[in-house]
């Protein structure tokens, strides 16, 4: 693979994975009974998601945009 | 072409950069509307929604949520079209729909901004909310998806796009010199039209759609399951609301996609460009989605009328021949005539323009009345307590601002028409 | 950990709705709101009707939809059962206002100052200050004001401020002292009971046991911790005799 497509790809598995860990792991548990149910294990974490998104898309126009490297 | 390639030498093409009296007119015009739209978000902002027509369901006898919410699920619908035609041409190679689909991305970014806008409209502390919501966002709320998937993804993807496909027009313009000059070259980036460059921009494209179309179905379900997943109002749980919403959002944007169409093509002149066929495949789309829409329709019908409990009945009679009535039955009569209407020209194979956007235009009429009946009636009169009948009517503030939304995404779509191609530069043109 | 609950004996309630105004006066809650709120209802053609009474208090579900729909967990519920209102993180989007089957949510429209000033009542005339001693209500409860309970959060209802939704909180101030809601006080029929529901030898729910009761529209798994006692669920017969607050069109 080509240092485009590499990075591309790492561009889009951190965000990603920013998305799926956030999601699961970071913002508030599906749950509805107690005080902590409403409060995000992390702060920010849907703004996290968020970024998340952003830097999965970004891989796009990373990839038309990149130049050089072989 | 010839007209096209004698005018570059001197002056952009489709009349970018020069302001015609009527785009200024038209300008000044949505101007107006807008400040009218301010002025009245503004006397909310500053008196609380009370000056609404919205008030407190049960013991207040009215709606809570009201027009601000139906047009918010409205423009995000819109937003539909852009995205998948652009989509669907990447993947299925469809050339002829190739000058609408800038026009289509650009239809998407602008209809889901004033999405977020009309839900920001909705609420008293927008700035509170927007904080709020990327500190404490709770992925059970089906908002999460909403304003994370919808609003962040969704616009951001649509952007990139946009982007990714506009950048080897921005290297062709950056070439003359004109007061946008430098503008088309920041864009550009450095592209060079090489044959290389073209392979990366098609695969970049073409695997952007493949992410963005499952997007697509997961941003337009949320918005159905804001709805759909509440027992507590009766006519709005039911697994039929989340599919139902993204065939609704393709209708709506489709039909608006082809408005647009119509109109650039007459504005910038492209009557060479966008073809008739161009119409007819955006028509055949409406068509299909339209007769799945009104199947749905069919079927929730039946559904609220066979045998449903006593609230569901009182909610029926009141959309099918009480309060209601005559926006539902509109609704019906302008989808079904679009319907009848393209199915008749199918037959023929006889596309015309004009037919097209007719059809266009009763399908919007049919898409704002439905989702209003989707988010009112359930609120007034979907009582399980023997709450009275509520009754919800939209005031000149609702009207102003929602007015004031639709002449800032013409102020946005008029503006990009005056700094960049609407329509995708010709191919062989040097 | 205690778990809170209510129970309301629709045999004993006679309508009187000295409920629905001890919860204006403790909670100061503005026009048109009604954290407590009591159906008067009828069934049955003239001259054959009969008349019931049902008091509507939040339900404060074990399985709340208004929780679970909040997009940022200003609508919570307690370990205890107590379901409440952060009006410092809300953000007035009124969704858990449409997905409440109850009704008991209301969004603050405007600045209650507004609201509380629309008095009939000039209460720096002589003559009503001798009645009021200078007092001009609604003074405000400083309970409101203050954080409740572990999480120190702005529950209580306090500015009623404007913007945010608000709902009945179990009188969670008083609850934090160790008192009854203010409903419960005040019925002169004792028909509102409040206490600990997992005290299996509590007053509460000793009382439960030895009656038949419901919980308000159970089919929606919503689970309420407010046990109606006596009388019935309202059915699809049931109808206001009033028009409680806007004059509404059929």
């Amino acid at each position: 693979m080509t240092t485009r497509g590499w990075i591309t790809t790492a561009i889009a598995v951190v965000g990603v994975g920013l998305m799926v860990v956030s999601y699961l792991f970071w913002t508030t548990p599906a749950c509805n009974t107690t005080v902590a149910c409403s409060n995000p294990r992390v702060p920010f974490a849907a703004g996290i998601f968020v970024l998340g998104v952003l830097i999965a898309f970004s891989a796009g126009a990373f990839y038309s945009v990149y130049k050089g490297g072989k | 072409m010839t007209t096209e390639t004698m005018t570059t030498k001197r002056e952009l093409p489709q009349g970018i950069g020069r302001l015609s009296t009527g785009w200024i007119a038209f300008f000044a015009a949505m101007v107006a509307v807008t400040v009218v739209g301010l002025y009245a978000y503004f006397q909310q902002l500053g008196n609380g929604l009370i000056v609404t027509g919205l008030r407190d369901l049960g013991t207040g006898g009215g709606a809570t949520w009201g027009l601000y919410v139906a047009y918010y699920v409205y423009f995000i619908g819109v937003s539909f079209a852009g995205i998948t035609v652009a989509a669907l041409i990447r993947i299925f190679k469809i050339e002829k729909l190739e000058p609408v689909a800038r026009m289509g991305e650009l239809l998407t970014v602008v209809s889901l901004i004033l999405g977020a806008l009309a839900i920001l409209a909705d609420l008293e502390h927008p700035w509170r909310a927007i904080v709020n919501l990327f500190e404490f966002g709770r992925p059970q709320s089906p908002f999460f998806g909403t304003f994370s998937m919808v609003i962040a993804g969704y616009l951001f993807a649509s952007l990139v796009y946009l982007y990714v496909t506009s950048r080897r027009d921005a290297a062709r313009l950056a070439l003359q010199p004109s007061r946008f000059q430098g503008l088309y070259r920041f864009l550009a980036a450095g592209y060079e039209d090489t044959p290389e460059q073209r392979r990366i921009d098609r695969r970049a494209t073409f695997w952007l759609a493949i992410a963005i179309l499952p997007l697509l179905v997961i941003a337009h379900s949320t918005v159905g399951f804001v709805f759909g997943l509440q027992v507590g109002r009766p006519g709005w749980f039911g697994s039929l609301q989340a599919p139902g919403f993204v065939v609704l959002a393709g209708v709506s944007g489709i039909g608006n996609l082809i408005m647009l169409a119509a109109i650039v093509r007459w504005a910038t002149k492209t009557e060479k460009r966008i073809t008739v066929d161009a119409f007819a495949w955006l028509a055949k789309l409406l068509l299909g989605l339209l007769l799945v829409y009104l199947y749905f329709t069919a079927v929730e019908i039946l559904t609220i009328t066979y045998q449903a409990s006593a609230a569901e009945q009182v909610l029926s009679d009141a959309l099918l021949k009480g309060t209601y009535a005559w926006i539902f039955w509109g609704a019906i009569v302008s989808l079904v005539a679009a319907a009848v209407l393209l199915t008749w020209k199918a037959l023929t194979r006889r596309w015309t323009i004009a037919a097209a956007v007719a059809a266009g235009i009763l399908v919007n009429i049919g898409a704002v009345a439905k989702r209003y009946l989707i988010v009112v009636p359930s609120q007034t009169h979907g009582q399980l307590l023997p709450y009275p009948i509520g009754s919800y009517t939209p005031n000149w503030v609702e009207f102003a601002v929602v007015f004031g939304l639709f002449s800032l995404g013409a102020i946005m779509i008029g503006v990009f028409m005056k700094v960049f191609p609407i329509v995708p530069l010709e191919e062989a043109e040097q | 950990m205690a778990k809170y609950a209510m129970a309301i004996n629709l045999d004993r309630c006679q309508g009187c709705r000295a409920c629905m105004e001890a919860c204006k006066i403790e909670n100061n809650t503005p026009q048109a709101v009604f954290w407590m709120y009591v159906f008067r209802t009828e069934t049955g053609e003239f001259p054959d009707t009969k008349m019931s009474f049902m008091p509507r208090p939040c339900q404060h579900c074990n399985n709340p939809p208004c929780v679970k729909v909040c997009p940022v967990g200003a609508r919570f519920r307690r370990g205890d059962g107590i379901v409440l209102t952060d009006a410092d993180r809300c953000i007035g989007c009124r969704y858990c206002e449409v997905a409440c089957p109850y009704g008991v949510n209301y969004y603050n429209w405007r600045t209650p100052t507004e609201a509380f000033a629309a008095y009939d009542v000039d209460f720096t005339d002589p003559e009503v200050e001798a009645v009021t001693g200078g007092v001009i209500p609604p003074y405000k409860n400083p309970d409101l004001d203050r954080p409740q309970g572990d999480e120190q959060r702005m529950t209580a209802g306090s500015a009623h401020s404007v913007g945010v939704m608000e709902k009945c909180t179990f009188c969670v101030h008083r609850v934090e002292k160790g008192l009854e809601p203010a409903c419960a006080e005040v019925c002169p029929v004792h028909a509102i009971h409040f206490g600990d529901v997992e005290d299996p030898e509590g007053p509460l729910s000793t009382y439960l046991r030895e009656r038949a009761g419901f919980q308000l529209l159970e089919e929606l798994g919503t689970d309420p911790s407010v046990y109606y006692v006596g009388g019935g669920p309202p059915t699809a017969e049931t109808r206001e005799i009033e028009r409680p607050l806007t004059e509404v069109q059929r």
